[in-house]
């Protein structure tokens, strides 16, 4: 059956080339880290290049043997087939072991990952060491979005009055530790920004320790990744670095109260229908945060995002939609994916820019998502899945336009 | 060596005492027929009940596979909307908790059950219609499983399940409960499978057969139960508590009420990890028994090759916590298990150097199963040392949790296990089934998988790498995932029409082979026993059971071997391979509806602590009843025919008559096979 086998030689051919071109193009492509935002590959900070100074030569360690084993095996299959001509009962030499050569194989990978056992201990215990002057940072999982507690005052507590309690966007300064510790309100999340370290699982009732430190200003992209329930795939955390200037402006902005009326008529009245539908489950400190100290939110995590600042961050509902940004790029969509979200999330690839509004400036209001807000506003668990019936998450409050807008206008003033 | 031959030993049932009725309770008649569908829900006979095991693993296959495909339309392109969340969720749980529990697992179990006891000369299992009760609980749990599809949704935990998320308040479905009680009704299969197959090898080998003679198979079989056996009641107890706090809200890991979630973890990983070897390690002896016939040489270093096995089965007790590395379990924990983790890769780097030395010089011929044997050697190679990347866990704290994980994860239990499978179903399909599955379909099947395999997984890598966390149902558009989870979907479609291609190919050659001469006993000029008997194997295995002198006892039959590794052919196969007889002289366990009946009430019973304690009452008597039935059952119905004596005369002087004829077919057969068989008559308490 030549014609039959013919199709299984083009088979062979395809495949192997295939597979090895993918292979190829693999290992390239793990060098073009252009517009991956949550690439393990591209440290941002020194605990991240600690790790990637480990992992690039075990990678290339792992590399040779994996090129050793499949040159071995095509090899092998090159010299040692059988030919059609030969005779069947011809045998090779018949070899049941050489234990010389077992030891040897033996010894020779143990002694390998004992140099590499060496290396992984020092870089765990690195990993492990605190700079005294660290700001201690609590990262507090929820369903589905993250909570920052600041111990500003350093006495070890995360609720003094200076402290701060913010949401969804971790503000930092560079080149100075972050000593983060995870844990969790509801279930287990786990904490992971790639460019500045590895993750920390965050588990309810446990304090898990992860040190965070940038390099640079900018944006660092994390994603959660302890599956979570319904919307863990939309449960983004979103770090800004700032220079130590800028964040020190932000802390003074963050440690402020809301209080006083907004002047504007319409958010005065969104202050109003704030009070009635949000100040149940949400926090703006000055206003309600001494009833919800004493009768907590009827969420199982007990807490809802921090809003006082609301405006100082490029992101909300789990950073997956942009505060600010070109307002056509996140027009409603119709048809096919409209359904499942009824909204187009943020393009990564521009976070959200509060502007001046980050250290408290006044707020862009050209420049804000009204139509994301809105539509949030509008019906919150069509744009994340959630369980707000199961004191999961944001329910439909069933607002009236009018009462969106005056919200709308609201929280704008919450800088 | 039939299964009353011989004095009765201590546990024996005293001459006469099976002389009972036959129709204990009244119910039922005892099952006599061999054929047609009733032979099959009432067979003892182990190689029914491992075809069974495969077929029913090969169902579950679809089902998972289907879940597969699922997973992979949605995350072909950004913001997928195939699935909701909630349905993702849902998917993705089955699809592990399926490929795991009800593919990887039983087609494991499939292989033991159907070539252990032929590998060391046995007639049956221990305890045979234990093992009929493994199948049909397995069969019973994974249906009970599935059927939460149909009772408001599948589990929507994960394959892991952890704690609190597991809990009412964060899954108020059903789902987790079926598959909570689904996987302790499975779990009751692989203990008492567990129990029955090391007895077995420990047990009932043929004369001869020293451990150090036994077939690679037949170890890693020996070393996989052992690992069931410790480690499924791990799982069953945190599953117990789970069901505990689900449905009589107790607070095993109640957070509120102090629990610690890290206790379902641990549990869960010490169970989990021995798992992943149980799965792996079937199919590591499966490649070890193909590679030697298709090279034309002996396994390279038995020794070295059943002690890494054994090296694998107690060191795979020492590395749960690689799991845990982000968990906060801290770092001397996270030192300690880093370290463990390394150095299970030198047992297992030992097993493919052997592999690659047993190829090396040989006469390499590519068959299918040959193909799939080396793929299995490359693809898991991937596997492991993606494994050893992650064993250094700073590295770990990166890619845990995501498609790095999924890639590595794959290239172990579907390019490792599952190609050893495929490989295996190539090999034993004509000594199971009497035809030879089509070569060049075969060939092509392999081609097409390694293609579709290589295409769905290994891109995940890199997706990993960049950051793509794991169970996510959607992604958004500047993440730069969108290439290679294209590429993954196409290649998901490939591996599925390579599956789709055996499958056709079991029916194709099925209908070609009536026109192809029948394969004989040894098609592929085989090593070890198991390919002396006719195929397909008679119910009886072995008339007479041979008696063993070494290693591939079969292959040496064949062929002498000279001093200097030279192969002198000293026998014909025809007159090596074993004539079938009518058998009927051999006393073999009889059918028995009990062990159907005893396992069917553990769904019943478990759909009653689900919706109605009412349905747990008669679940319940349904099983009562069975083990009644069951425990005054006669093991041997007195009613079957012999040659040696009337029906209804059975158990009178049967015994020691056809101990006579033991000693004349096996001259000599020494004290320990006498020891062997009178063990074996143990098992008729069973």
């Amino acid at each position: 059956m030549p014609r039959r086998s013919l199709v299984v030689r083009i088979a062979q051919i395809v495949s192997l080339v295939v597979v090895t071109v993918l292979f190829v193009v693999l290992i390239l492509s793990a060098f073009m880290n252009d517009g991956m935002p949550l690439t393990t590959l591209v440290p941002g900070g020194p605990s991240a290049q600690q790790i990637q100074d480990l992992v690039v030569p075990v990678f290339a360690i792992a590399g040779v043997v994996f090129v050793g084993v499949m040159g071995i095996l095509l090899f092998i299959s090159w010299r040692f087939g059988q030919d059609k001509d030969d005779d069947p009962e011809e045998f090779p030499e018949q070899v049941h072991g050489r234990t010389a050569l077992e030891i040897g194989w033996t010894v020779l990978p143990a002694i390998i990952l004992a140099g590499v056992a060496v290396a992984t201990v020092v870089t765990i215990l690195q990993l492990e060491k605190r700079d005294d002057d660290a700001i201690k940072v609590q990262a507090i999982g929820n369903q589905w979005w993250w909570e920052y507690k600041y111990d500003i005052d350093g006495d070890g507590n995360y609720d003094g009055a200076e402290d701060i309690h913010t949401a969804t966007e971790l503000v930092i300064p560079i080149g100075r530790e972050i000593a983060v510790t995870t844990t969790s309100n509801d279930v287990i999340h786990s904490f992971w920004i790639p460019g500045l370290n590895g993750k920390k699982d965050a588990v309810p009732g446990l304090f898990s320790p992860l040190k965070l430190e940038a390099d640079e200003e900018g944006i660092y992209r994390g994603q959660c990744t302890e599956f979570c329930g319904l919307s863990h795939a939309n449960m983004r955390m979103l770090v800004r670095s700032l220079s130590p200037d800028q964040y020190d402006e932000w802390v003074a902005n963050q440690q402020t109260e809301r209080g006083e009326e907004p002047s504007d008529p319409v958010a005065q009245e969104g202050l109003a229908v704030w009070k009635a539908f949000c100040a149940q489950c949400h926090v703006i400190n000055g206003i309600n945060d001494e009833e919800l100290a004493e009768t907590p939110p009827p969420l199982v995590s007990g807490v809802a995002p921090n809003l006082t600042h609301l405006m100082t961050r490029g992101t909300f509902a789990g950073s997956i939609f942009n505060l600010y940004g070109d307002v056509d790029s996140t027009d409603r969509t119709d048809g096919d994916n409209g359904e499942a979200l009824g909204f187009e999330p943020a393009d990564v690839a521009a976070a959200g820019d509060p502007g001046e509004a980050l250290t408290g400036g006044p707020v862009d209001v050209e420049n804000v998502n009204k139509v994301a807000l809105e539509e949030w506003l509008r019906n919150a668990p069509e744009m994340k899945p959630m369980y707000a019936q199961g004191g999961r998450g944001m329910p439909n409050l069933e607002l009236s336009e009018e009462q969106i807008d005056q919200l709308v206008a609201f929280l704008m003033t919450l800088n | 060596m039939a299964i009353t031959e011989a004095t009765p030993g201590p546990l024996a049932l005293p001459p006469g005492d099976t002389d009972t009725d036959s129709r204990p309770g009244g119910i039922f008649a005892r099952p006599t027929s061999n054929t047609g569908w009733r032979s099959w829900i009432t067979t003892v006979d182990h190689k029914k009940i491992g075809i069974m095991y495969g077929a029913a693993a090969l169902v579950f296959l679809l089902i998972g596979g289907f879940e597969a495909l699922l997973i992979r339309v949605q995350l072909w392109a950004p913001r997928g909307t195939l699935l909701s969340a909630d349905l993702y969720n849902q998917v993705f749980t089955m699809h592990g908790t399926t490929m795991v529990f009800l593919v990887v697992m039983p087609i494991g179990a499939a292989f033991a059950n159907y070539l252990m006891p032929l590998q060391i000369g046995a007639r049956d299992v221990a305890f045979p219609r234990i093992n009929a009760f493994s199948l049909w609980v397995f069969v019973a749990g994974g249906i009970f499983l599935n059927s939460a599809w149909i009772f408001g949704g599948g589990a929507d935990g994960g394959w892991f399940n952890y704690a609190p998320n597991n809990g009412v308040i964060f899954s108020p479905s059903h789902g987790i409960d079926f598959w909570n009680l689904g996987l302790i009704i499975t779990g009751v299969a692989s203990l008492a499978g567990a129990v029955n197959l090391i007895v077995t090898v420990l047990n009932m080998r043929a004369p001869g057969m020293t451990l150090m003679k036994m077939p690679v198979f037949t170890w890693m079989t020996l070393v996989t139960q052992f690992l069931l056996l410790f480690a499924i009641p791990v799982l069953t107890s945190a599953q117990v508590l789970l069901m505990m706090d689900r449905l009589f809200d107790a607070n095993f890991f109640n957070v509120a009420k102090g629990a610690n979630p890290l206790l379902w973890e641990h549990l869960f990983w010490i169970f989990g990890h021995p798992e992943v070897y149980l799965m792996i390690l079937p199919a590591f002896g499966l490649v070890s028994e193909m590679l030697p016939v298709f090279s034309r040489k002996p396994i390279f270093g038995y020794p070295f090759i059943v002690f890494s096995g054994v090296a694998i089965g107690f060191m795979g007790w020492g590395v749960w916590a690689h799991h845990m590395f982000v968990s906060g379990i801290g770092p001397i924990s996270v030192t300690a298990f880093s370290l463990t983790t390394m150095f299970i890769a030198v047992p297992t780097g030992v097993k493919i150097l052997n592999w690659t030395a047993t190829m090396w010089g040989g006469k390499l011929h590519f068959t299918t199963p040959m193909l799939f044997s080396i793929g299995l050697v490359a693809m898991f190679t991937i596997g492991g040392l993606s494994g050893v990347t992650h064993s250094v866990a700073p590295a770990d704290t990166q890619q845990t949790d995501t498609y790095y994980i999924v890639a590595h994860f794959h290239y172990v239990l579907f390019g490792g296990a599952f190609f050893g499978f495929m490989g295996a179903f190539y090999f034993y399909w004509p000594k199971v089934f009497g035809y030879l599955l089509n070569e060049t379909m075969g060939k092509f099947n392999f081609w097409l998988m390694l293609l579709g395999f290589n295409l769905t997984f290994a891109p995940m890598h890199i997706l990993g790498l960049q950051g793509m966390s794991r169970r996510i149902y959607t992604y958004d558009e500047g993440y730069g995932f969108e290439l290679w989870n294209k590429v993954a979907t196409i290649g998901a479609f490939i591996l599925a029409s390579s599956v789709l291609l055996f499958i056709f190919n079991i029916f194709y050659s099925r209908v070609k082979a009536k026109h192809l001469p029948h394969p004989g006993a040894d098609p592929w000029d085989a090593r070890t026993i198991e390919w002396m008997t006719p195929s397909p194997v008679p119910a009886y295995n072995y008339d007479p059971v041979p008696t063993i002198t070494r290693v591939d006892d079969f292959w040496y039959r064949k062929y002498g071997e000279t001093k200097d590794g030279k192969l002198v052919r000293i026998a014909a196969t025809d007159d090596v391979v074993q004539k079938r007889s009518d058998g009927k002289h051999i006393h073999l366990p009889s059918p028995s509806y009990w062990p159907f009946v005893v396992a069917f009430g553990m769904p019943i019973v478990a759909y009653g602590l689900i919706f109605s304690l009412w349905l747990c009452l008669i679940g319940g008597i349904i099983m009562v009843a069975g083990i009644y039935g069951w425990v005054l059952e006669p093991p041997d119905d007195p009613d079957a025919v012999h040659d040696d004596h009337e029906p209804g005369h059975a158990s009178d002087d049967g015994t020691a008559l056809e101990a006579g004829a033991t000693a004349d077919e096996l001259p000599d057969a020494d004290a320990d096979a006498e020891a062997d068989t009178a063990e074996k008559e143990a098992e008729t308490v069973g």
